[in-house]
């Protein structure tokens, strides 16, 4: 156990990739200093992530890291949480990313309730790829593949994972680091799926969507009397047409995929007497008999 | 007597076809006999064309038996369809309703109101099979008693009542045939050897073979001819601690697998050729980012959709090849039902050592058959593991050092000391993204070692099997479940004074140069019988050994008849005789 109590013991000193003013660098530090808050051990942490700006996130961190491809980071990470529960596992990855390729994993995850936590970089953008439009992109209609406009309507990050299931949701944004790190640190603290849609600019490709001071004008936090296990009432939050509502909209415990996966072996072990590995085995063969 | 007995029913799906041959099976492996099986399946869910084909044998056998010497038709659509495969002194029971074609005349033939027992003598029609399992009991003196035992195991979970009704169906098809149909033909059920055998499928013995292997974690998606696989596991695997989890899609399956074996689990998913298509992208990150997997593919016909319940060997291409990039992996293809078990296992201990992507490769024949195994080929445990790094406090860890094998030494997550990445990226051996021309030209010659040394590990020897004689010119090269009829095929040959001899590797990627090489060396000519169009194994050979093959390929979505095999063999034969060849290893 290596137990680090500050935020730069986080950093692998790996330089970030990031254009200078994006807003993930406000999220690394976030991160780092919920970590540090925590004092979790870097061997007992697994940083996973699909492909774009954000998921280049794992190489930044002291950390166990994976890498993956597009779009796959939720399953991968749902993977190394099963195959060691001891694991703090945290999936990162953009707005492309998850909602775009990899769209058909987060109601799974979600329903499935993962005992991770995901962090979903919002910049309405596809940055690594120099911008085109993401399935989040709305006020910022003319990208390199829309040079007409956009043919469709955007998602909204926080009303899907709460439709799907997912036991946490929250909302932050890049610039209000204090109130990120806070949210970070409560969805670790959460047994089960924790979603983060983090709001974060993209300094290079679309300044629009996620603009600074727009948000600033338009946030407000979420109400302190939310019930956060009113579903509805987290849906009509984070689906607000004049407010953007950041904080806790969703925090629904129930048990996680890792207590089915013990269920399930408490039930087959009744059925076979003989736990142990080799009688198991010999009891396996015996059917074919 | 008869030391070899081939019997098919035929039917319609739901009349209970599949539970009369499984049961002749059951009883068959308690005697010690060896038994292969093929059956069809319809592509409707329920209703359709069903058989089910089981030859017995006092010897061991690798194939189902071409034509049959006992045919068991239950409905009239099922004798005009099978009639052609009984042979010319072979024996039909059949349903009295049925119309007999004239080619039938003076032929046994043993006709039973099978329908009207089970409606009106017994009141249950479901029970006709238990009826005709009667009737068969007494015209092949099979031991009444075990069969008795057996639907009591089978029905006595259903209550008392269920129970009576089959052991009455049963009785009264015994008893039919007692009164009524004096013994015509010379058939009798084979004597076994005492030694009691284990009866499987394909499928079944992949999974045991993986469980046997120490795999606890399997991810998968619903697919035809390999959900038994999970299905098996999903019963069983919890019982050893292990997981089974349905997955939304096959890329989620595969990235689960991953995901688990990076954090130091034994992981699998099993596919056909759909799911191994989705997963193929996946498999150019396993490669790239070292991480072992084993991955079954039970083939079906193709492309896309193609013939779900229909067999096919025509993955090659994509099991070897699908990926983009210059991937590493190891492509493994199983003969018998206990090769499945064996190379399934070993599958593993290849995973693990190599930390890279183990492709399996059965189709819908091999995974659906039933077949004997001896309870000693179904006993292993782990042989090999992944290598794990010393960790040193005074240097910091290299996951992908550029090793002398290829092979570097891992740090399961959780390890104090031992943070690192992984990637999908070009890296160093830190494992920062490197994409400099040097390193990526370092890291995939440090990928492809591994394949080396896999060509001359131990652990990959002996994974070829041959046979016939081996002083013949005409040689034959074939893969997976072809092996049996090529085996078949070999010993026809043999008896019409043509000698052949074969060599089947299980191991197609990194293929067995040294064992090849020597075949090639000593035979003119080759022929390669495979279950595809454009002979994706002999393309393979062509392209690697720059020889001449002659492709013998079918695409009809059962395997290949022996008698195919011999015709090609006897054309080549022929060619022999005109002109002589250089041997293709001094040629080469």
């Amino acid at each position: 156990m290596e137990e680090q109590d500050r935020p730069c013991e986080y950093l692998s000193g790996v330089g970030p990739v990031w254009c200078p003013g994006c807003g993930y660098y406000g999220i690394l530090s976030a991160l780092a200093e919920a970590f540090a808050d925590l004092r979790l051990p870097t061997n007992e942490l697994a940083l996973i992530s699909g492909i774009g700006c954000s998921s280049r996130l794992p190489y930044f961190v002291k950390a166990y890291g994976f890498h993956s491809i597009h779009g796959r980071g939720l399953p991968i990470a749902q993977g190394v949480k099963t195959a060691n529960p001891e694991l703090t596992v945290v999936a990162v990855g953009g707005d492309g990313d998850g909602l775009a390729i990899g769209g058909g994993h987060l109601p799974h995850i979600a329903r499935n309730n993962v005992d991770i936590t995901y962090l979903l970089f919002n910049n309405a953008i596809y940055g690594m790829t120099k911008g085109q439009f993401s399935p989040t992109t709305v006020l910022f209609p003319i990208t390199k593949t829309s040079p007409f406009g956009l043919t469709g309507e955007s998602v909204n990050p926080s009303a899907l994972a709460i439709v799907y299931g997912a036991s946490f949701v929250a909302r932050g944004f890049s610039v209000k680091k204090e109130h990120l790190k806070d949210l970070i640190i409560q969805g670790m603290q959460h047994r089960g799926f924790s979603f983060i849609e983090i709001l974060a600019s993209c300094s290079s490709f679309n300044t629009t969507d996620m603009n600074v001071a727009r948000i600033i004008k338009n946030l407000q936090m979420v109400p302190e009397d939310h019930n956060p296990e009113d579903e509805i009432e987290a849906l009509r939050l984070a689906t607000d047409k004049e407010k953007i509502n950041l904080g806790v909209l969703v925090r629904n415990p129930r048990p996680t995929l890792g207590d089915k996966f013990q269920e399930m072996q408490k039930k087959a072990k009744a059925r076979a007497p003989e736990a142990k590995a080799q009688a198991a085995m010999e009891d396996l063969l015996a059917q074919f008999a | 007597m008869h030391p070899d007995l081939t019997l098919r029913i035929a039917g319609e799906s739901g009349e209970g076809v599949i539970t009369i041959g499984e049961t002749l099976c059951q009883i068959a492996a308690r005697e010690g006999l060896h038994i292969v099986t093929f059956r069809t399946f319809p592509a409707e869910i329920k209703g359709g064309a069903c058989m089910i084909q089981v030859r017995l044998s006092e010897k061991n056998i690798s194939y189902h038996g071409e034509r049959v010497d006992f045919l068991v038709c239950l409905n009239q659509e099922a004798l005009g369809e099978n009639l052609p495969d009984l042979k010319d002194h072979g024996v039909l029971l059949c349903e009295a309703e049925c119309d007999l074609p004239e080619e039938l005349l003076g032929r046994t033939v043993y006709k039973v109101p099978f329908d009207r027992i089970a409606t009106r003598e017994i009141g249950s029609r479901i029970s006709k099979n238990i009826v005709v399992l009667g009737t068969l009991s007494h015209i092949l003196s099979l031991p009444k008693r075990q069969i008795e035992g057996f639907i009591t195991e089978k029905f006595a979970r259903k209550g008392k009542a269920v129970l009576d009704h089959n052991l009455d169906a049963l009785q009264r098809g015994f008893d039919f045939a007692e009164r009524n149909l004096g013994k015509k033909d010379p058939y009798k059920f084979p004597k076994g050897n005492e030694q009691k055998m284990l009866l499987m499928t394909g499928n079944q013995a992949i999974a045991l073979g993986a469980t046997a292997s120490g795999m606890r974690y399997f991810f998968g998606y619903p697919i035809t001819p390999a959900s038994e696989i999970m299905e098996w596991l999903a019963v069983h695997l919890p019982k050893l601690g292990g997981i089974v989890l349905q997955t939304e899609d096959e890329i989620s399956a595969i990235c689960s697998v991953a995901g688990a074996s990076w954090a130091g689990g034994r992981s699998m998913t099993s596919t056909s050729g759909p799911g191994l298509s989705l997963m193929s992208e996946t498999i150019g990150l396993l490669s790239m980012a070292e991480i072992p997997a084993v991955i079954v593919d039970s083939q079906r016909g193709g492309p896309s959709t193609g013939m779900p319940t229909k067999t096919e060997q025509s993955d090659l291409f994509l099991a070897l090849y699908g990926s983009h990039g210059d991937t590493t992996r190891v492509v493994m293809a199983p003969t018998s039902v206990p090769d499945c078990f064996r190379v399934t296992a070993l599958a593993f201990d290849l995973a693990e050592k190599y930390q890279l992507p183990v492709i399996v490769l059965v189709d819908q024949a091999l995974s659906a058959r039933l077949e004997t195994v001896e309870p000693r080929l179904v006993k292993r445990t782990p042989s090999a593991s992944r290598l794990t790094a010393k960790l040193r406090e005074d240097a910091p860890f290299t996951r992908y050092q550029l090793s002398e094998s290829g092979v570097s030494p891992a740090a399961l997550p959780g390890t104090v000391g031992g943070e690192h990445m992984v990637t999908g990226m070009e890296h160093d051996e830190k494992g920062n993204f490197a994409c400099d021309e040097e390193m990526h030209t370092a890291m995939t010659v440090k990928r492809f070692r591994k394949l080396s040394a896999i060509e001359g590990d131990p652990l990959t020897h002996e994974l070829c099997s041959y046979f016939g004689d081996k002083e013949a010119e005409i040689g034959i090269i074939s893969w997976g479940s072809s092996a049996g009829p090529v085996e078949e095929a070999v010993s026809i040959a043999k008896n019409l004074g043509i000698p052949v001899q074969a060599i089947i590797p299980k191991i197609l990627n990194p293929l067995p140069h040294q064992e090849l090489k020597a075949f090639l060396g000593k035979v003119k000519r080759v022929i390669v019988p495979e279950l595809n169009f454009v002979g994706q194994l002999a393309s393979l050979l062509r392209s690697t050994y720059r020889i001449p093959t002659i492709s013998l390929t079918k695409v009809k979505g059962v395997p290949l008849e022996p008698t195919e095999i011999v015709k090609k063999i006897v054309e080549t034969a022929e060619t022999l005789n005109v002109r002589s060849m250089k041997h293709y290893g001094r040629a080469g």
